[in-house]
């Protein structure tokens, strides 16, 4: 009974609505049956919609039991940093229920969780300035890969060379000084063997949603369950 | 009295830089700065969540009710199963987490399935098929390189059943046709990728660029102020090492 | 054998970081502070896109624009988002903004203090609305599409979007003329494509960043999507054709210096790596 309620019936509940959102979809009964999948149909995106809001809390609680049993585990090494990363998301979860608080008891105020002034303060001066240098510091390996590892050593190497050549050329002003075929070259590159390069790519990354779905449905996939039975 | 504005900005700075000395070599502020920044992105990612489940069930349940029980009296449903993934930290009834995790995967995979077909399929196919002959060479000649890469990337990675050639046989025609293809759909595909690589730079310094632009120009003291902290992190850092 | 060890000297010298990196920095650096006025020539594609906003969008005519960046790409996608905005309100659309994004509420609210001037004499509410974050993706964009109010009913800002005078007039994929997508990833261009392009024919516009305009180039080349502009070149184009200059343009001299840094990087790992197999293949002979 145990591993019915742990297993089956969640798996089953996967196949039922996959099989009505994909058949109500294509099968057209009658107008009534119609509207109401319609209805049916919006009703669960917005649960989705709930559902995931749900998981990212769960998520930025995760983060926060890392960090507890960091420090419990790694000691005065770590415990300083550790204490920062959850003094910050405790302020912020504070100040974004200040604002929704407001948001309530004073709704002339116009302050709502994302407006928060100190919420705002921290998103705006911590989080956004972190989050653009953690993805920009990428540029600085890019370089040294380019350096180090481009080597031309066999045709379809020159060929990707060439390429990229034409194609830096055509995105950057200074190609256009130098020859002005660049940029139509670079628009030519683009649409027609980039494109048909990337058009398989597409088609297969299609096939790979399709065949998920239908190892979703034929309870072939598990890997959502989280642990092994 | 520093105003927080201006302390803003220094932090913005900072925190720039400091991530950056990573780049020369890791040290204590870099760390800081990381964990500064994790702490604020899973604050912002649940307060955000919050936005969210506010705008969508709190917000029409409490400023008008009638309606919401009427209409979207549902939303309890799921209200509820959100409430079933703190099960996950549970050890007996971590599977009640289960629940909701398969209404999400199973919506989410229905919605994609009902139109993948033809979004992702259907219609890459119909644009690849076009008139090889015509007036215009120019445009027949474009539709022969877009048909043929085409084909050859869908050898290369779906057909993926290569005709077999007996030992000392000459190969058959078919065998030379899918070969072809074959090495057609590289090459093609090392142009894709050269495009590819050419607009990887183009994207890192841009990021690089509008950091300089928006935080370090205008607070060039700030940025160096934080620079050379960072340096004597970094060097300390190496002496403690020693 | 001299020549070769002044090869690995000169290979260990360019290759050690701290030298590259810091030529990088200030390849970036130098020519904001002395700018080089190199001329931007305006690309067919961005034509293209602007033309199609000029002869198929009147006055009146309302437009979604998905705002789906993190801080991190901002300089190559807020010049976009703001030449485009700026188009469109010139053309007299009315304009909802939306994130399936956490990250485009920071951005939107940075898109609005960066573009003070293109909002100035718009009135909230009647010219431009911005929905805020809306969680669940794939789902929230299908969900989006069949109705806006049915799935949330305040803005970001705590207003109910049945007070606001443009979302009375507007609820559903097909209530758009035109779906601006302006985002860092992949995904959502499928998404819209599939939830909203595919079953109600709404049609689509991509702003991108150049990483994955090359993948998500097929959908463009099937007319899935009336035109793409990618990152900051494109960027800088079309603030030249809309007539207002900002970070798009002033970036385009530190991309030409920073890239030919790069380039010449890469040939002359080439050139020392030739030169050496070359060498040794004619001592191997001998």
């Amino acid at each position: 009974m145990s591993l019915v309620l742990r297993k089956y019936v969640p798996q089953t509940i996967v196949s039922i609505i996959i099989v009505l959102t994909v058949v109500f979809y294509y099968f057209y009964v009658s107008k009534e049956i119609a509207g109401t999948f319609t209805t049916a149909d919006k009703a669960l995106s917005d649960w989705v919609v709930i559902i995931m809001s749900f998981a990212l809390i769960v998520g930025g609680i995760d983060i926060l039991r890392f960090h507890l049993a960091r420090i419990r585990r790694e000691g005065m090494g770590q415990a300083p940093f550790s204490t920062v990363t959850i003094a910050l998301l405790v302020l912020m979860v504070v100040f974004a229920l200040h604002g929704w608080y407001l948001s309530y008891a004073d709704p002339a105020a116009g302050i709502a969780i994302t407006t928060q002034p100190q919420f705002r303060w921290l998103y705006l001066n911590v989080y956004a300035p972190a989050d653009a240098a953690v993805y920009s510091i990428l540029v600085f390996y890019i370089a040294s890969a380019s350096y180090r590892a481009f080597r031309v050593r066999n045709p379809m190497a020159l060929l990707l060379l060439i390429t990229a050549l034409i194609v830096v050329f055509g995105n950057t002003t200074i190609g256009g000084l130098i020859w002005p075929g660049f940029l139509p070259l670079r628009d030519w590159i683009m649409t027609v063997p980039n494109t048909a390069a990337f058009r398989p790519i597409t088609i297969g990354a299609g096939l790979g949603v399709i065949i998920l779905g239908l190892r979703l449905l034929t309870w072939r996939e598990i890997s959502w369950m989280g642990r092994r039975e | 009295m520093i105003s927080w504005d201006v302390l803003g900005a220094w932090l913005c700075a900072a925190m720039v830089v400091w991530i950056y000395s990573f780049a020369y070599r890791d040290n204590a502020l870099y760390k800081l700065a990381e964990h500064m920044f994790v702490g604020t992105a899973a604050g912002y990612s649940i307060a955000l969540a919050l936005d969210s489940l506010n705008r969508v069930v709190v917000s029409p349940a409490v400023r008008s009710p009638g309606t919401f029980w009427t209409t979207s009296w549902h939303y309890l449903v799921p209200v509820a199963l959100g409430i079933l993934l703190f099960a996950k930290y549970s050890r007996k009834y971590y599977w009640l987490a289960r629940y909701a995790v398969a209404v999400n995967i199973a919506v989410g995979s229905g919605l994609a399935l009902r139109t993948v077909p033809i979004a992702n399929i259907v219609r890459q196919i119909t644009a690849t098929i076009l008139p090889l002959w015509g007036s215009d060479p120019v445009k027949v000649l474009n539709n022969w390189i877009l048909v043929l890469i085409t084909l050859g990337g869908l050898t290369y990675f779906l057909f993926t059943i290569f005709p077999r050639v007996a030992e000392g046989a000459r190969p058959s025609p078919t065998y030379r046709v899918y070969r072809s293809l074959y090495y057609i759909g590289i090459y093609g595909m090392m142009v894709g990728f050269g495009a590819l690589f050419a607009n990887t730079i183009m994207t890192r310094v841009g990021f690089l660029i509008s950091i300089y632009l928006i935080y370090i120009q205008p607070e060039a003291w700030a940025a160096t102020v934080a620079a050379i902290l960072a340096a004597i992190a970094i060097i300390l850092g190496i002496l403690r090492k020693r | 054998m001299s020549e070769m060890s002044a090869l690995s000297s000169l290979e260990k010298i360019l290759g050690s970081k701290e030298l590259l990196y810091t030529l990088l920095l200030l390849s970036v650096i130098l020519p904001i502070l002395h700018p080089l006025g190199i001329p931007v020539e305006i690309s067919r594609r961005t034509i293209d896109v602007y033309e199609y906003i000029e002869t198929n969008l009147r006055p009146g005519c309302r437009v979604y624009i998905e705002v789906y960046y993190e801080v991190a790409a901002r300089g190559e996608l807020e010049p976009n988002l703001i030449a485009l905005t700026k188009h469109l309100f010139d053309r007299g659309c009315r304009i909802v903004y939306g994130s399936l994004s956490a990250f485009g509420v920071i951005a939107f609210s940075l898109f609005k203090s960066m573009a003070a001037d293109v909002l100035e004499g718009k009135e909230y509410g009647r010219d431009y609305v911005y929905l805020g974050y809306i969680a669940g993706g794939e789902a929230a964009t299908a969900s989006l599409a069949r109705s806006i109010k049915g799935t949330i009913s305040v803005d970001n800002y705590g207003n109910r979007l049945e007070d606001l005078p443009l979302m009375k007039e507007v609820d559903k994929a097909t209530d758009f003329d035109l779906v601006v997508i302006v985002s860092s990833g992949t995904d959502i261009f499928a998404y819209y494509v599939r939830q909203w392009h595919t079953p109600y024919g709404v049609p689509l516009l991509f702003a991108c960043l150049s990483v994955i305009a090359p993948s998500i180039e097929p959908f463009v080349g099937a007319k899935q999507a009336v035109g793409m502009l990618v990152g900051q070149r494109s960027a800088a184009e079309y603030e030249v054709l809309v007539g207002r200059l900002g970070l798009g343009i002033a970036s385009m001299d530190a991309q030409s210096t920073s890239h030919m840094l790069i380039v010449a990087f890469i040939v002359i790992g080439n050139a020392i790596y030739w030169r050496r197999r070359i060498s040794s293949k004619r001592g191997g002979s001998r």
